[in-house]
């Protein structure tokens, strides 16, 4: 028993180690090209052969365009929203070249590994893209990466169910048909809120002036929200809810963004439509419901060896000629000013709703450091109203409420 | 009279049949409540119908597919790969951690030592901490050693699960006390070396506590997830399983993967079932207590 034992560890052991050293020996070709190793990181859909490898394809493309370098690239896998995440943990054990969304922007420059753009680098990314978007990735006048796609959500409906005239408006669309809303998620649930004239840190990265959630106009939301939720006409989307009713039929609209087009595509057929936000009827007067918007980027690490390259390659990978293979290959929505010129691209249902969204319903989420201690309250108002805790009578004292833990760490 | 006892029987009977009838219908109601979740998930492994919510219990179709899914489709997510990458990883530390845990309490119930008794009450001060406050240290330690790129990572993580298991001697080491000192003594009279008591005495007596070191061991590194997660980090050849299925329930995959994930939660749970099935007549007298000289 212990012989067998041993022998199998040993064997293992070996095998496993065997398996480390193979892949240390990679093949080194020398020529009088300036040898470059770049380690890149992206979500292993972009690699996965079965959608097109877009990332290998690129950069392949991009060592192509640089014969002055004979570039080794290393791929990687981590996804916009992790990346912050991973990078700060080891900045100098970490790709030379990742993508990350833009609300952990201050993780990563926190950690201090994120290079600026400057120069005509920054002058490339700035002529390409909107203002809203390159401000999305602006920190204290510095910018920090290549946007390469813009990141919200939307509204997609059934249009067996309502014309394009009833989705302008949310109660219209509650007398039609049903609708689903992600009411105690609080990505979402603010909408109602900006709405009305709320805010958060000014205009977005004034940190001194806090949230405000609080005044009356605030109180008026609440109350609208208790009676949204009271509707017959109104679901709430929690825990995929709302995509399996609009699969079996019960829900006619919902809410959230392009990673479920393909799912949505294949249930409604060409029933799907896709629309910016509705309004809504608050006392009378319509307002407009106003989503988070933030950018996916490309970023460089600061502590990467081959700093030139790094940001070279940053730029390629976001640039027209990669976003539009990107669209096709993986429906990644584009935000090259350019690109979305084109109207083979300008056509697409959900580009347009994503980029009508972004330019014209959407509050830049803040990516201050106290934005932090706003998503649990909002959220729990929304369960507070859902379990009835939340009631017409106290909505006065439930919103201060909100609103003061907004405004405080939880600690001081 | 004797109609008076037969009575009284009867009535006892009848009590008794009454407090077993109350008795196991509590004991079938929290049985049920009990296996509600595991029967949910393997429902849900089996399920037709796509996407993370259903309103139904009982899916309306079955399907394979599932699990299909999980083998054949591995060019987003590797399920085969993270599933030997798992059992190769914890195959290793059971290995290697069960043979210190076991060593270390052979010397500290039978070896008299200086550093015996500071060894064991550092051991004891050590334990009381949570294993993943040492995580940062242990990441930037691997990387030192260029253990945390490539395959190295396997070595990484096998090192991580086995490296402490030294420390948790309490429970074997108490049972290695039971065995008496007097076979150790006859078998050194005899001519046995310290190895040969362990190997040929000490382990033949205590089969118990050797399988549940060996269980414990196995689990660990197989279900283990935050350890997994920091040493991995990008290389995504390298995930195990418990990272996987975290993957597959993130808001680009959940809608697609969910009902893969049950399935993949069920595989999981196979070899660990097959272990404890296996090996619970020892695993419960490990529990119990020694052998009695």
């Amino acid at each position: 028993m212990r012989k067998k034992l041993s022998a199998a560890l040993a064997l293992l052991l070996a095998g496993a180690t065997m398996m480390g050293l193979l892949t240390g020996c990679s093949s080194q070709e020398s020529s009088g090209a300036e040898q470059v190793r770049l380690m890149v990181w992206s979500p292993s859909e972009d690699q996965s052969k079965d959608s097109g490898e877009w990332l290998q394809t690129c950069c392949e493309r991009f060592a192509e365009l640089h014969p002055e370098w004979d570039i080794t690239f290393v791929y990687g896998v981590a996804d916009e929203a992790s990346a912050a995440g991973t990078v700060s943990q080891d900045p100098d054990a970490s790709a030379d070249v990742f993508m990350f969304a833009n609300d952990t922007l201050t993780t990563l420059t926190d950690a201090g590994a994120l290079a600026k753009f400057g120069g005509k680098y920054a002058d490339q990314i700035l002529a390409t893209n909107s203002e809203t978007l390159t401000d999305s990735l602006t920190l204290d006048d510095y910018l920090y990466g290549v946007p390469f796609t813009t990141n919200t959500w939307f509204m997609y409906y059934d249009k067996s169910v309502f014309s394009e005239e009833d989705v302008k408006s949310l109660d219209t669309m509650l007398e039609k048909g049903v609708v689903s809303f992600p009411f105690t998620n609080s990505w979402y649930l603010p909408a109602f809120y900006f709405g009305n004239g709320c805010t958060l840190f000014g205009d977005g990265t004034q940190e001194e002036l806090g949230a405000d959630f609080g005044g009356e106009n605030a109180v008026e939301v609440t109350n609208y929200l208790i009676d949204l939720y009271n509707n017959p006409n109104f679901v709430v989307d929690a825990d995929g809810s709302g995509i399996a009713g609009l699969r079996d039929g019960s829900i006619n609209a919902m809410f959230t963004g392009s990673w479920d087009a393909a799912s949505i595509k294949e249930i409604l057929g060409d029933n799907m439509g896709v629309a910016a936000l509705p309004t809504y009827t608050l006392n009378g007067e319509e307002k407009q419901m106003y989503a988070y918007a933030g950018s996916k980027a490309i970023g460089v690490n600061s502590h990467s060896k081959y700093m030139v390259q790094a940001i070279e390659l940053a730029i390629y990978l976001g640039s027209a000629e990669a976003q539009q293979l990107h669209y096709e290959l993986r429906n990644v929505i584009p935000c090259n000013t350019e690109l979305l010129a084109d109207p083979a691209i300008a056509s697409d249902l959900v580009v347009a709703a994503q980029n009508d969204t972004f330019d014209n319903t959407s509050v830049l989420q803040p990516f201050v450091a106290s934005m932090s201690n706003c998503w649990t309250p909002v959220e729990n108002l929304g369960k507070g109203i859902r379990s009835g805790t939340v009631t017409h009578e106290n909505a006065a004292e439930q919103t201060v409420a909100m609103n003061d833990a907004m405004n405080s760490n939880g600690i001081s | 009279m004797s109609t008076e006892k037969k009575k009284m029987q009867r009535s006892a009977k009848r009590i008794k049949a009454r407090n077993n009838a109350i008795v196991y219908i509590v004991l079938s109601i929290l049985a049920v409540i009990w296996l509600f979740p595991v029967l949910w998930v393997i429902l849900t492994s089996f399920r037709a119908e796509k996407g993370s919510y259903v309103s139904t219990f009982f899916p309306k179709s079955f399907t394979l597919d599932n699990y299909i899914k999980l083998f054949t489709d591995t060019s987003i997510l590797n399920f085969p790969q993270m599933f030997l990458n798992t059992l190769l990883i914890a195959i290793c530390s059971c290995v290697l951690s069960s043979f210190f845990l076991l060593s270390a309490s052979y010397c500290l119930s039978r070896l008299r030592f200086k550093l015996r008794k500071p060894y064991m009450n550092m051991a004891m001060i050590l334990g009381l901490f949570p294993g993943f406050m040492s995580m940062v240290a242990v990441y930037f330690i691997l990387k030192a050693v260029g253990l945390t790129e490539g395959n190295n990572v396997r070595i990484a993580l096998i090192l991580c699960y086995s490296g402490g298991a030294a420390l948790g001697f309490q429970i074997t080491k108490g049972f290695f006390d039971t065995i008496p000192m007097a076979l150790d003594e006859a078998a050194l009279l005899d001519g046995c070396t310290r190895w040969q008591i362990f190997t040929k005495i000490t382990l033949p007596l205590s089969k118990p506590i050797v399988i549940y070191t060996i269980l414990t061991s196995f689990i660990g590194p197989w279900v283990d997830f935050i350890f997994a997660k920091v040493i991995c980090r990008a290389n995504a050849d390298q995930y195990t399983v418990a990272i996987g299925l975290w993957r597959m329930l993130e808001k680009e995959y959940i809608d697609n993967w969910y009902t893969s994930f049950a399935a993949g939660a069920v595989l999981i749970s196979i070899p660990i079932a097959i272990l404890f099935l296996k090996l619970q007549k020892y695993y419960v007298n490990g529990m119990a207590g020694a052998v009695k000289g």
